[in-house]
């Protein structure tokens, strides 16, 4: 046989052999396949479900698969406000997710504490990054499906460092 | 039918306690049920609630009438037009201050719609607790078409603050009316699906037909109004027994079944569905031209001392608002009658001895929204 | 009573001391203002006449030194709103349950003790319903410092 230059040997099969280092390849898979908790507290957990329904469909993304439990999720999508009797069993969900796993605070009450703030509170956590580190903020009061969808490709872009669309910039 | 104490010691027979939630894909919000469960067997069923006490009637001695109007949406946001009607109703009724006629009927037009997106929201949430998961699909794609109407003229899909004391903030154009005929047209034929393929079919039937009866004298000894007590035979609607804003104008019925059973309530809001569409022809076809304000509404709005109150048929059943004032821009005590609440209330003797699956059956045909049992 | 509808007063029991009250401004019927310890007496009676309980509404009136408890009732073959109120001292606020005439009450008693600390009498379970169960603090009073 003649001896073969290994760069010829890369070119001729680079169509059918793909090399990658395994970190990016687990990025990609995890970013691709976020399974949410179903975790609904008050008014964006509508918008949570309209975001996985038949206009918005999550499915797209990888992410229409609602977990009830924790230990099959790897997303928390904090939709809604967090109270003080509710924060021990919040805490304890985000215990009880395995690693890696991921938290989007969804609208101005996982924030900050949204519209319920009011000198003299009494109940409410005043955003959930109190409770645990919060990967992406989702602003409104009811954040839009699209704005869901919107935090779930920044969250893909946190985990592959890259976006999977371009933003688009109005005309 | 079995309670704790009725199992004889040493038998090697015990209940324990199943606790459902407050995070669990069929309790609609945040509910924790202790559940002291017999086996399969449901001995007694203690709802737990507060875990989305959001302070609204403690928000509402700190907030001026305006500012509190947003978090009247945000309730029960299911039927959000409803809630934000009974709030300025009552201040309405106390302030003297005469709505346009055609305020009170794109009121009456928004109020159905919102009625029809909560139940498709109701109907496609249920049968998900049931097993079956393609209605919601088809439940919440309708509920878009509806809340592209409601964007169009107040900006928001859930939780609207559309209206205003004394009227409404933002008039409705072509596009909304003939925008909402098409609607009706469209979604008739969608009911018709949703009774062939949905109601019609014999696993939901065995699901529901004679699970959870619920006589009317609970009903009424517990307060259980809307589809729950339409559900067990009594035909009792705000909207026809206290009727309110222009409803006396138009023609529909409050159905109501008399069986009492899970069936009957799942009946009584499809029908409802049908009924909404026929209100919302009727307001369309009567809407009158002119101003959606009230004239002379004080920027500065205080009501005399004393009591107001104001209550609506909201998706859920009765809801009413009592205004305490006291002479100031900021009322003394708002309270909120929750229809949820008096729902809720009479689960626990209603599911004793029920199998857990009918227990939750019988849960989603109350049709809960826990934010409005807390407040 | 004096005045109002005779087709509504006939619906009334008539030992409690109902006045008619303007609907279109207020949205109820006929109040009464009773003694607290007549309140399960009325609910008794206003059961026995079809009555369903709507609420139960706690005020507190600090600079008078009164709480008030107001119950509203309706009727559902006809539109009849009624109230019924009673005045306890809001040092010493205690009140009988109508938990026993109307299992409904159960829950609004619960809430109503949750904000003002009301105790009702003969409660059967009278822990934190919408606070957290070892809430010692009564949010709506007048005086609650968060």
């Amino acid at each position: 046989m003649e001896p073969q230059n290994d760069a010829q040997i890369l070119k001729d099969c680079s169509p059918y052999v793909k090399f990658a280092k395994l970190d990016e390849l687990l990025a990609l898979g995890r970013a691709n396949s976020l399974w949410p908790l179903t975790f609904g507290l008050a008014c964006c957990a509508i918008e949570m479900m309209a975001a996985g329904a038949s206009r918005f469909d999550l499915a797209r993304f990888g992410a229409e698969v609602f977990r009830p439990s924790p230990r099959q999720a790897d997303l928390m999508i904090v939709a809604g406000t967090v109270n003080k009797k509710m924060a021990l069993a919040v805490k304890t969900l985000y215990d009880q997710m395995a690693e890696p796993k991921w938290v989007i605070a969804m609208g101005n009450c996982a924030i900050s504490g949204g519209p319920f703030v009011f000198p003299g509170q009494y109940a409410v956590i005043e955003g959930v990054d109190k409770l645990f580190p919060v990967d992406v903020y989702i602003p409104g009061c009811p954040p839009r499906p699209e704005a869901l969808i919107e935090g779930l490709l920044k969250l893909e872009e946190k985990l592959t460092g890259k976006r999977r669309w371009p933003v688009v910039t109005p005309q | 039918m079995t309670t704790a104490e009725a199992i004889p010691a040493g038998t090697g027979r015990e209940t324990f306690v199943l606790n459902l939630g407050p995070q669990h894909p069929a309790t609609h919000g945040v509910l924790r049920v202790k559940m002291t469960m017999d086996g399969e067997y449901v001995a007694r069923a203690e709802p737990v609630c507060g875990y989305i006490h959001r302070m609204q009637e403690k928000m509402g001695e700190n907030r001026t009438y305006a500012q509190f109007l947003p978090n009247t949406s945000r309730i029960d946001y299911l039927s959000a037009m409803t809630y934000t009607h009974a709030f300025v109703g009552a201040i309405e009724r106390a302030a003297k201050l005469t709505v346009p006629p055609r305020a009170e009927y794109i009121r009456v037009i928004t109020s159905e719609l919102n009625r029809i997106s909560s139940h498709l929201v109701w109907w496609g949430a249920f049968l998900l607790d049931l097993g079956g998961f393609t209605p919601l699909l088809y439940a919440f794609d309708d509920r878009e078409k509806i809340l592209d109407l409601l964007e169009g003229i107040t900006g928001s899909r859930l939780t609207y603050s559309y209206y205003r004391i004394g009227g409404l903030y933002n008039d409705v154009d072509d596009t909304f009316v003939k925008g909402t005929r098409q609607f009706v047209a469209q979604m008739r034929p969608r009911l018709k699906m949703y009774r062939e393929l949905v109601t019609e079919n014999i696993i939901l039937r065995k699901r529901l037909i004679g699970i959870g009866p619920i006589r009317a004298e609970l009903c009424r000894k517990y307060g259980a109004t809307g589809p729950v007590i339409r559900g067990s035979g009594v035909g009792y609607d705000v909207r026809k027994i206290e009727p309110y804003s222009v409803y006396p104008e138009m023609d529909f019925i409050a159905p109501a079944f008399p069986e009492g059973d899970s069936m009957a309530r799942y009946l009584v809001r499809m029908e409802e569905m049908a009924q909404s569409l026929r209100i919302i022809e009727q307001g369309l076809d009567k809407l009158p031209a002119g101003p959606v304000m009230a004239e002379k509404v004080p920027r500065v709005l205080k009501l005399p001392a004393g009591d107001y109150c104001y209550a609506v048929e909201a998706a859920r059943g009765r809801f009413a608002v009592r205004i305490v004032s006291d002479g100031k821009e900021i009322p003394y005590r708002v309270k909120l009658r929750s229809p949820s609440l008096s729902n809720l209330s009479l689960f626990e003797e209603a599911s004793r001895g029920m199998l857990l699956p009918d227990a939750l059956a019988l849960m989603g045909s109350l049709d809960l929204v826990i934010p409005d049992i807390d407040r | 009573m004096a005045g109002g509808d005779p087709a509504m007063n006939a619906k009334l029991p008539p030992s409690i001391p109902f006045q008619p009250v303007d609907y279109a401004a207020k949205g109820c019927h006929f109040e009464a203002v009773i003694a607290p310890d007549k309140v399960v007496e009325a609910a008794a009676l206003l059961d026995g006449a079809g009555f369903v309980l709507d609420t139960i509404t706690g005020v507190d009136w600090m600079a008078e030194g009164q709480m008030e408890v107001i119950y509203d009732f309706f009727r559902l073959e006809e539109a009849l709103r009624v109230a019924v109120r009673a005045r306890i001292p809001r040092d010493n606020p205690e009140i009988a349950t109508i938990s026993g005439v109307y299992p409904g009450a159960n829950w609004h008693e619960r809430e109503t003790h949750d904000f003002f600390g009301i105790r009702f009498a003969g409660h059967p379970d009278l822990t934190p319903f919408l606070l957290p169960e070892d809430a010692t603090y009564h949010p709506l009073r007048k005086d609650f410092v968060a």
